[in-house]
C-alpha cells in the first residue's frame, strides 16, 4: 500500500459525506507519482475547497512526504 | 444548543472581509450572521457568527451534554473547551502525522485567555508537535504548518460536528515567532512616532499580522492597517496624527 495514497484516503474520507464513493488510484512513473481522486459529485466542493484551498493543503502534505525521497507527486481530482 | 462560533475578519472592503471570514470558518455565506463593525476607506472589519447547524447525521455527539440548567451562553463565557474536543483534535492530528509517516508526538492543551478578544472568540485548543527534524512541517513562512492546521481543523470539526478554534505549533516555532513579532511591532511603532512617517512591514500570513495588530491595538501614537492582497498582504503602521 502506497503511504501517500493512504494519506489522501484518510483526509478525504474525513471530509466527505459519501465515504464509500472515495476512490484513489495511484499511477507510478519512476520517481513521480500521480494520485487520481474520485469522489461523489456533491462532495467535490468539500474536497477542493474555496479557491482550491483544501486540495492545495493536501498537495502540500504530500510534498512533505515525497521531499524526503526526492520524488514528485501530483494529485488530480477527476 | 451547540456553542456559537464568532470571529472577526478584516479585509480591504466589506465583501473582502466577509469572504476571508467565510474562508477561515470554511462555511457558506448562508451559514453565518454578518455584522459590519467598521468600514473605512481602506479597511473593513466584520463579525461573523456561525448559526447553529444541524449536526451531521452520521456524527455522534461525543461531548457530554451541558447541564440543562445552565444557558449555553454561560458555557461559552467560561472559555473552556469540552475535554472531548481537545482529545478529538489531538487524535486527528496524531493520525494525520502518522499517515504522513512523520515521527512526532502531539501535546494538546487549552490556551490561556489573555484578553477580552480571546474571551469573545471562545476556547482555543493548542496542539504542539514535538519531535526531531520537523522543519519540513513548518515550510516557507510557516505555509505548510498553516495547511496542516487547516486540514486538522476541518477533520476535527467534521468529527465532532462543530467548528473548533485550534492552533498548531511545531517545537514552539510560533510562540517564538510571536515574541519576535511583538518586539518588532514595538520597535517599528517607536520609529513611526519619532519620524511621523508610516512604515510598512514585510508581507506576513494572517496569524502573524494579527499579532502585530493586537500588540499595537492600544498604542497611544499609532494605528495599524493591512494593505495588499494574498501573499503580499502586509501591515502598515501609521502615526495617529496622520489623517486617514
Amino acid at each position: 500500500m502506497c503511504p501517500m495514497k493512504e494519506l489522501v484516503e484518510y483526509v478525504v474520507k474525513g471530509l466527505v459525506d459519501h465515504v464509500d464513493q472515495v476512490v484513489v488510484t495511484e499511477i507510478r512513473n519512476g520517481k513521480s507519482v500521480t494520485l487520481e481522486l474520485h469522489v461523489a459529485p456533491d462532495d467535490m466542493g468539500r474536497v477542493i475547497g474555496k479557491g482550491g484551498r483544501v486540495a492545495n493543503a493536501i498537495r502540500m502534505l504530500l510534498r512533505v512526504m515525497v521531499a524526503r525521497e526526492g520524488g514528485r507527486v501530483t494529485l488530480d481530482i477527476v | 444548543m451547540e456553542a456559537r462560533q464568532t470571529i472577526e475578519a478584516v479585509g480591504t472592503t466589506i465583501e473582502d472581509a466577509i469572504s476571508r471570514g467565510l474562508d477561515a470558518l470554511n462555511v457558506q455565506r448562508n451559514e453565518v450572521e454578518i455584522q459590519v463593525l467598521e468600514s473605512g476607506s481602506r479597511e473593513a472589519r466584520v463579525q461573523l457568527t456561525v448559526k447553529a447547524r444541524h449536526v451531521e447525521p452520521r456524527t455522534v455527539e461525543e461531548q457530554p451534554a451541558a447541564p440543562s440548567a445552565r444557558p449555553s451562553a454561560e458555557v461559552d463565557d467560561s472559555g473552556i473547551a469540552a475535554s472531548g474536543d481537545v482529545a478529538a483534535a489531538q487524535r486527528v492530528l496524531a493520525t494525520l502525522l502518522a499517515r504522513m509517516r512523520v515521527r512526532a508526538e502531539v501535546e494538546a492543551r487549552q490556551a490561556e485567555i489573555a484578553d477580552a478578544q480571546d474571551q469573545q472568540e471562545g476556547p482555543t485548543i493548542l496542539l504542539d508537535i514535538r519531535g526531531n527534524d520537523l522543519a519540513a512541517l513548518i515550510g516557507r513562512r510557516g505555509e505548510t504548518l498553516d495547511n496542516l492546521q487547516y486540514l486538522t481543523r476541518l477533520l476535527a470539526a467534521k468529527e465532532i460536528g462543530h467548528y473548533l478554534n485550534l492552533v498548531l505549533d511545531v517545537e514552539g516555532y510560533k510562540s517564538h515567532r510571536e515574541q519576535m513579532l511583538q518586539q518588532l511591532a514595538q520597535r517599528m511603532a517607536e520609529r513611526v512616532v519619532t519620524s511621523h512617517q508610516p512604515a510598512a512591514l514585510e508581507p506576513m500570513p494572517a496569524n502573524e499580522r494579527r499579532i502585530i495588530h493586537i500588540t499595537l491595538r492600544n498604542h497611544p501614537g499609532v494605528r495599524t492597517e493591512s494593505v495588499g492582497t494574498g501573499e503580499n498582504r502586509k501591515v502598515t503602521i501609521v502615526p495617529k496624527s496622520l489623517k486617514q
